[in-house]
């Protein structure tokens, strides 16, 4: 599905170039719920940022599917953003001008494919992320967790490959940090959704299937769930970060 | 909603405010300029405004002032616009949307606000115009020169500033949507625009450079003509103003960083100065549009008082209520038709007095252009016979003001005015010749004489005049008539009735311009064939055709070589005459004062619409709606009071400058200092004014955050949930 080979990227501060990215490799298969989670200057961030196409990156892939993003266009990449990713972050970026529904239809009006079944489908995932009560509300008029899950069900209305979250969860409260991660699972198991998410939160990160921690620059390491207990896999996370505390001391 | 377009009409209702004052800001710019540019263009004011005279120069300064200042102004409200936006373009941008598909949505929204304000605004701006100019006929004064016609090839200034709005426009919203970063996109409206730390020192050498740039720029053709002969190609005198829009940029740029208390009211004044710091260099550039606006509108408003209170002035001091003059071969009343005339109208004629005066041609140096690789320039050459003056006998002048002068054979007195002015005027001669017989007098001139009314006149030994005199025929002989009536307030009919006697007397060969002389007349003719002030050819040239059908008109009265001085005439008919250099100027003030009431009150408002979080933010740690009123009035007091303060300091400093430096010798007379109180008045009021606009826009600035006395709590911002 994702897959990033040998991924650079460095900054240019006057004089002085900051590598922030040094030759990250990883892969997320279909179907999966991928966290990046590292300390601040760690490269999180840049790694989503490149993956989503914001910014390019100095050299090494990244391919979507069969994809190479590197070699598209401003118009092919604005067709892949539009059609084959969905997108969530950490301030929401909900247009306070539109309905939570008129929110959630954008990225198929913008691809020009409204039909009365994009329309259905935004109702569907009104329903499934719990929002449908509030609808037509506007987003000033509605909770930081209902902002969110409107933003979830806006990354899925035009049935993206893989959706890249920014910490979703970095503005919530714990309850609705709860609501979001339960509408990341609903879109895993009730769409398929490919989700990759970059994030602070161990106890977010706690519910993916693997976990790539990365510091300075590179994968430092990666844990995997697999039928290991949530609360578990959560001390595991802690305990890695805990590690890689004391060896940079 | 399924299409795009609609999304965008939705945000468009959503941030109508935001539109609104971007269409608005256009509107008014083109309206302003429109309606200037028509004033500025009219046959009515360029008939009255010479060619390449002072006025018209003032005029075209404030115009290219208020065209800078609409322009950054435009500019501004279209960042600003753009910067609201960018967040939405980020979005859209973000999930999907090509940058064509964002550019063509946008492009339509640019072309309907664009062309829509600035063609209301064009469409406006004439009729405008003639608004204000029919409000000043109806309450000022009407005079049948005041009558407004339009020229429409004034409309292509108009269209050329909406075309630059229009393209401006366009390429900062193709700059906003062709940002590579989408981040910085999204994340653009949350980055604030810091200013580079700003030395202390910024503010003093300001202040310094200020004041050499307005000396340079006023000096410098002083020095290129006057010292270096070189007359500097048009625009690079204006080169030597710019230190003082330096030091002003570096003043204003210092009060906004670092203010002028210097660390004593650092804590009281931390949020505003942290506030505008915060707003940077939009604010500094908006502050500085301000100043000029207001320098020139200060400009503008300084011309009536001034040239009144000089008028009036010089009115009143007049030693004489009636002065004319007229050539020999002219059949002008005398004192017999004089106290006639008067008796009709129940006046009574005391100490009337006709002396004869000669024409005879002085000595001088003609400056000869020449064109060179440097541009041109002149030399001097003296001439024996230079030009021609009017000659008093000394028992002549003795007659019409009182004052014995004793003058030996071949001494000369010129006479200035009674302040020792000599503007204009050369009083040292060395030659004097009858230009008809030939017969020349070497004289030595002395100490000038002080009469206000025989200004430029000479006065020579009697015998010495009558030796000259021999030989000269009618055109060259005139008779200087003075004399004084009972009460003279009370005489304005008779005055009037005089006044058209004469002119209805006067034949055509003495309509001539004011400074027609017949012995320039011949060197012109001799060496190009043609005298520019000859009536035949003043049209041609740009000088007033003297029409005697147009005797009341400002043109005819500032430019007949005959024009009698009644002093109840002048005084009474002022406003009537100057009427449209008055009003036109009048109405330059207005209009640059109205930008600058509009741009301060727009960047006020974008403080309450870009802080409002903030100020959310100072309520939730505390702040009371007191504190922070005072921090919005510390906001709003600089944006009103720096370049009110800036400008009306700067241009009344400028405008000494010229008062000391124009005349000759350098100084203020008593009537200029008379002029200067006044435009002290005028500053007291236009202050009163701007201090009115200001607590407007301080309340309008509250009530949009909420922080009106009451301390209610605003409705729409985001309070505590």
């Amino acid at each position: 599905m994702l897959t990033v080979e040998n991924l650079r990227k460095s900054y240019q501060v006057g004089k002085t170039s900051y590598e922030v990215l040094k030759g990250v490799s990883l892969q997320v298969d279909k179907g999966e719920f991928v966290a990046v989670m590292g300390p601040s200057g760690s490269g999180k961030t840049t790694l989503l940022n490149c993956i989503s196409c914001y910014i390019p990156a100095d050299s090494g892939s990244i391919r979507l599917g069969k994809t190479e993003l590197a070699r598209l266009n401003g118009d092919a990449l604005a067709e892949v953003r539009n059609k084959q990713l969905g997108f969530v972050f950490q301030d929401f970026l909900l247009l306070d001008g539109l309905t939570v529904r008129q929110n959630i239809l954008l990225p198929a009006i913008i691809g020009g494919i409204v039909s009365d079944m994009t329309e259905q489908r935004a109702d569907q995932l009104c329903e499934v992320f719990g929002i449908a009560a509030i609808r037509d509300k506007y987003p000033a008029e509605i909770s930081g967790g209902e902002k969110q899950r409107t933003a979830v069900a806006r990354a899925l209305i035009n049935h993206p490959l893989l959706i890249l979250a920014d910490e979703p969860t970095g503005n919530l409260d714990s309850k609705s940090t709860r609501a979001v991660i339960r509408s990341f699972e609903q879109a895993k198991s009730a769409l398929e959704a490919t989700i990759f998410m970059v994030t602070h939160d161990s106890y977010a990160a706690s519910f993916c299937d693997r976990v790539v921690i990365l510091r300075d620059g590179v994968v430092w390491r990666t844990l995997e769930k697999g039928n290991t207990e949530r609360e578990a896999f959560q001390d595991e996370l802690l305990d890695a970060i805990r590690e890689m505390g004391r060896s940079d001391n | 909603m399924r299409h795009f377009s609609e999304v965008y009409a939705l945000m468009r209702r959503k941030n109508k405010q935001q539109y609104a004052l971007l269409a608005g800001c256009c509107f008014f710019s083109v309206l302003l300029i429109t309606a200037y540019v028509c004033m500025m263009r009219a046959p009515t004011i360029l008939n009255v405004l010479p060619e390449g005279g002072d006025s018209r120069k003032q005029i075209m300064m404030i115009f290219a002032l208020a065209v800078l200042g609409c322009a950054v102004f435009t500019t501004y409200a279209s960042g600003l616009f753009f910067r609201q936006k960018s967040r939405e373009t980020g979005v859209f941008l973000a999930l999907g949307a090509s940058r064509s598909q964002v550019r063509r949505e946008l492009y339509r929204e640019l072309g309907v606000i664009s062309l829509g304000s600035c063609a209301a605004g064009a469409a406006l701006g004439g009729p405008l115009a003639w608004v204000l100019w029919q409000v000043f006929r109806l309450c000022v004064v009407d005079t049948e020169e005041m009558r407004l016609v339009f020229n429409p090839a004034a409309y292509v200034w108009s269209l050329a500033f909406s075309a630059f709005v229009i393209v401006m426009m366009f390429l900062l919203g193709s700059r906003s949507v062709k940002r590579t970063n989408i981040i910085d996109i999204v994340q653009e409206s949350h980055t604030s625009e810091p200013i580079r730390e700003v030395p202390r020192w910024y503010g003093p050498v300001g202040i310094g450079l200020l004041a050499l740039g307005g000396f340079l720029g006023y000096m410098s053709s002083f020095f290129f003509i006057g010292i270096l002969h070189w007359y500097p190609p048009e625009g690079l005198t204006g080169v030597f103003y710019i230190p003082a829009l330096m030091g002003l940029y570096m003043i204003l740029l210092h009060t906004v960083v670092n203010g002028w208390n210097g660390k004593k009211k650092l804590y009281k004044d931390l949020i505003a100065t942290s506030q505008m710091r915060f707003q940077g260099r939009q604010t500094v550039r908006n502050m500085l549009v301000m100043t000029l606006l207001i320098a020139g509108a200060y400009f503008g408003s300084f011309y009536t008082p001034m040239l009144g209170t000089g008028s009036m002035i010089e009115y009143d001091t007049r030693p004489v209520d009636y002065v004319y003059n007229f050539r020999a071969d002219q059949d002008i009343p005398l004192e017999e038709e004089v106290r006639a005339l008067a008796e009709e109208y129940g006046v009574t004629v005391t100490d009337f007095a006709a002396v004869p005066m000669i024409r005879l041609a002085v000595d001088g140096d003609n400056h000869i252009e020449e064109e060179g690789p440097m541009g041109t320039t002149w030399r001097a050459e003296y001439e024996e016979v230079m030009s021609t003056e009017l000659f008093l006998s000394a028992s002549g002048y003795e007659a019409l003001t009182g004052e014995r002068v004793d003058l030996a054979p071949g001494e000369l007195r010129g006479v200035v005015d009674v302040e020792g002015s000599k503007l204009g005027f050369a009083p040292d001669k060395s030659l004097v010749t009858n230009y008809l017989t030939g017969e020349q007098i070497p004289v030595t001139s002395l100490e000038p004489l002080r009469y206000d009314s025989l200004f430029g006149r000479y006065v020579m030994n009697d015998a010495d005049f009558a030796a000259l005199g021999a030989g000269l025929s009618e055109e060259w002989r005139e008779t200087q008539v003075c004399f004084n009536v009972e009460n003279c307030e009370e005489t304005y009919d008779f005055a009037k009735a005089l006044f058209n006697e004469i002119v209805d007397r006067s034949t055509m060969d003495v309509a001539q311009f004011s400074g027609w002389d017949p012995v320039i007349r011949d060197r012109y003719l001799a060496e190009e064939g043609v005298y520019f002030l000859d009536r035949e050819n003043c049209a041609e040239y740009g000088f007033t055709v003297i029409d005697y059908a147009q005797r009341d008109s400002s043109a005819f009265r500032m430019s007949w070589q005959y024009m009698p001085a009644f002093r109840i005439l002048d005084r009474t008919d002022f406003v009537k005459t100057m009427a449209v250099f008055l009003i036109l100027f009048v109405f330059v003030a207005v209009v640059c004062f109205s930008a600058v009431f509009v741009i301060a009150y727009t960047r006020c408002m974008t403080i309450a619409l870009t802080n409002r979080k903030v100020y959310d933010d100072l309520r939730h740690l505390g702040a009371s709606n007191a504190y922070l009123r005072r921090s919005v009035r510390g906001q709003v007091k600089r944006v009103f009071l720096v370049p009110a303060l800036a400008g009306t300091s700067l241009i009344y400093a400028f405008y000494v400058m010229i008062m000391y430096f124009n005349g000759s010798p350098a100084g203020i007379t008593p009537s200029e200092a008379a002029g200067l109180l006044a435009d002290l008045a005028v500053v007291a009021a236009v202050s009163a004014l701007i201090y009115g606009v200001y607590r407007l826009t301080l309340a309008r600035v509250c009530q949009a955050l909420g922080l009106e006395r009451s301390g209610r709590l605003p409705g729409g911002s985001a309070l505590p949930e």
